[in-house]
């Protein structure tokens, strides 16, 4: 089983990722898009257009602005999100020092360890309070509930396991994981010469979840986070007008 | 189709068979219904792609509930933006996707069956396509895409409301919704005419049909023609003022247009080819657009794409709002706003102001034409539907109580506002507000734009 899960999964895991990934996408790229659908305030430009997709990227402003209840939720949960993934590549790569590598001047290496750590176990738990939140949201919100699959419930399931091994091999002195036996496993995993899992059950759970977290990734509504761009290239885009002015008029313009 | 399916679901009075193979459109029996839905589906899916997105990218955060007058008017759980859609992506999740053909409901995916095409036409017909879903979506998700796709692949299939149905098929006879003729049409205007001359003490207005060697074509809500006179009359007092060598056209008497409604192929083809036509026809240098919501998205956003005529390209289309809007902001048009002194409010078409831009447009137009302008909340690309978008304007009593149900948004806001008056430029939503007026006892007067403009504008003579 841990052979099985930390030596050859893995492999197996990543194909279908990526595939599934560009399986999808190619599927997206596809049909055409056939009339222009762009929402009106039009961009002038497609600055403007761009600016506005990462404008709601950064704050989830329609969210924010529609449905401050689930922004509460949602935003933390996004945002601890990034932060979490960032740090469990900076942080077991760099073991700690990445904070030391981008101002070798302002932070020692101790520091730096000391900031990871504190980072990531606040992260940690801002990302386990948001989901449980979401969830909360999910099954009593009656209109949210009547439009949920058993799927939707799975997956956020499926991450509150994930986080919460994740935390408890954070917090509880039993469970800890050390960045370098992290670093050590994965270079195995990356350099093709995989070597055993680290003697940690709740590791193993944590990594074997993540591999399920990552095979129905392309099969399911995680593809959200492309599809954020491929709808906003449909629906914010610029529209020229055409201009005003009668021809023919004895009243013109006068411009 | 029996009427056991349709049971405690509200649906409006269909169009029978034979409405339908006028429209070349052969009705498909029962028994086969179920498998042409599925290959009308695959050939969206490989066609469109707003709707592959769409279909694939939901992940039900509920957030657009609230946002939908549908649902707030009558909660109906698939009167959710993302449920309604989902009545849709079940079968698309089912015949489509690896996950739905393995795992099924677990993953909310579910076979396609004569009852749930009976709940597409349902709600379908409730939603109104106004985008205020896809404006408030994290994503932009676009629900009218997925309701325009199911009432296609329902007119392919032989269902349809007679209401759109029927329209759909004097669009072809007539070129207009309301199926009036040439004559018709030129006796309505001359009586126009008249009643312009008695109000404005004299005024001489000439409202042309089919004139040759025209510079303007302009194309009216043949709604217009019976329901708002004022409009039509507003427009013909606007072109005269600014001395316009414009004309109608009795082949395309109709700034609506419900084939982009129901059947975005041959009926809203036969559309946008016929105004060409007429352009060519008429020496037409400059098309400019009557008060109709999704008349002018249908034209505006869906020419370019849909003609194959190559006056696209090269005869400007314009609204005679973005015309009254800019001689406005140039000084030029002299108007006397305190003819139209009564507290009065705009509600913002929703295909004016989430698909084709129009918000400051309407905007400098009302503080130019009225003394008393107050806004509603929300406004502006935020606002609510009336309830009656995409045509929805059914007669028969279950559907008619919902028209009032979709309205109870709409009414709450115009109250707030204390106006006496409430504008409304667009077809639709007038037929929809007349009514929503009466059931609500609100009490105001409903108006067009551009009927304001006719009213305040001072003529030399005078």
């Amino acid at each position: 089983m841990e052979q099985f899960v930390g030596q050859i999964m893995p492999y197996f895991t990543v194909a279908i990722f990526l595939g599934g990934v560009t399986w999808r996408i190619w599927r997206w790229m596809i049909p055409r898009i056939v009339h222009n659908i762009t929402l009106s305030p039009f961009p002038g430009t497609w600055t403007a257009a761009v600016t506005w997709w990462v404008w709601q990227i950064a704050i989830f402003w329609n969210i924010l602005k529609f449905d401050r209840a689930l922004w509460i939720g949602a935003f933390p949960f996004h945002a601890a999100l990034i932060a979490i993934i960032g740090g469990h590549l900076m942080g077991i790569y760099t073991l700690g020092l990445q904070f030391h590598m981008i101002a070798p001047l302002l932070v020692t290496a101790d520091l730096s360890v000391w900031l990871s750590d504190l980072l990531g176990t606040t992260m940690g738990l801002v990302f386990l309070v948001a989901l449980l939140y979401l969830l909360y949201r999910r099954f009593t919100v009656e209109k949210v509930r009547a439009i949920s699959s058993t799927s939707d419930f799975l997956h956020l399931f499926l991450l509150l396991g994930i986080a919460g091994l994740g935390n408890y091999m954070r917090l509880a002195p039993d469970a800890h994981m050390t960045y370098l036996e992290a670093r050590t496993f994965l270079t195995g995993l990356f350099t093709f010469n995989p070597v055993a899992l680290p003697h940690n059950a709740f590791f193993m759970w944590h990594f074997l979840l993540v591999q399920c977290l990552m095979i129905i990734f392309p099969f399911s509504k995680l593809m959200h986070v492309f599809g954020f761009f491929w709808m906003r290239w449909m629906v914010n885009r610029p529209y020229k007008e055409w201009a005003p002015g009668m021809p023919g008029a004895k009243v013109q313009l006068s411009k | 189709m029996s009427t056991e399916t349709a049971k405690g679901l509200r649906q409006p009075k269909r169009a029978n068979e034979a409405l339908f193979r006028t429209l070349g459109v052969e009705p498909v029996p029962d028994d086969k219904k179920v498998a042409e839905a599925v290959r009308h589906l695959d050939e969206f899916r490989q066609k469109l792609r707003s709707f592959v997105v769409i279909m694939e990218n939901c992940v039900k955060c509920g957030l657009c509930a609230e946002n939908c007058h549908t649902y707030l008017g009558t909660k109906d759980p698939n009167n959710i933006p993302a449920g309604r859609a989902d009545l849709i992506r079940k079968a698309y999740k089912r015949y489509f996707t690896p996950q739905g053909r393995l795992f099924g409901p677990l993953v909310g995916a579910e076979e396609l069956t004569l009852e749930t095409l009976e709940k597409w036409y349902s709600y379908f017909y409730q939603c109104s396509e106004c985008r205020r879903c896809s404006h408030t979506c994290p994503f932009g998700l676009d629900t009218a895409e997925i309701t325009m796709v199911g009432r296609q692949i329902l007119f392919w299939l032989g269902i349809g409301p007679q209401l759109h149905t029927a329209t759909a098929g004097a669009i072809l006879k007539t070129g207009n919704h309301m199926g009036l003729t040439k004559a018709g049409i030129i006796d309505t205007l001359e009586f126009l005419a008249e009643e312009i001359e008695e109000d404005y003490e004299g005024l001489k207005v000439d409202l042309p049909v089919d004139k040759p060697e025209s510079d303007i074509l302009y194309v009216p809500s043949s709604a217009d023609f019976m329901l708002n006179p004022n409009t039509l009359k507003g427009a013909g007092m606007f072109f005269k003022w600014v001395g316009a060598n414009w004309t109608i056209s009795s082949r395309i008497t109709e700034a609506g247009n419900f084939g982009y409604l129901m059947d975005q192929t041959r009926i809203q083809r036969e559309m946008v080819t016929r105004l060409y036509e007429e352009c060519t026809k008429l020496g037409i240098k400059k098309i400019v657009w009557g008060e109709c919501g999704h008349g002018w998205r249908a034209t505006k956003m869906y020419v370019r794409t849909y003609s194959d005529l190559p006056g696209v390209e090269t005869i400007p289309l314009t609204h005679i709002h973005d015309e009254a809007a800019a001689l406005i902001e140039s000084g030029q048009l002299k108007l006397d706003p305190t003819r139209n002194s009564k507290r009065i409010t705009l509600h913002d078409p929703c295909n004016y102001v989430r698909a084709c831009g129009h918000c400051d447009q309407m905007r400098v137009i009302m503080r130019a034409v009225t003394t008393n302008f107050v806004e509603m909340t929300p406004n502006r690309e935020r606002n609510f539907c009336c309830g009656g978008g995409s045509g929805i304007l059914f007669d028969d009593p279950a559907m008619y109580e919902y028209r009032i149900l979709a309205s109870n948004k709409k009414a709450e806001q115009v109250r707030e506002t204390g106006a006496e008056v409430l504008c409304a430029p667009c077809s639709i939503c007038k037929a929809q507000l007349y009514p929503m007026v009466k059931e609500h006892k609100l009490g105001v007067e409903v108006v067009g734009l551009i009927d304001l403009v006719g009213h305040a504008l001072v003529f030399p003579e005078e």
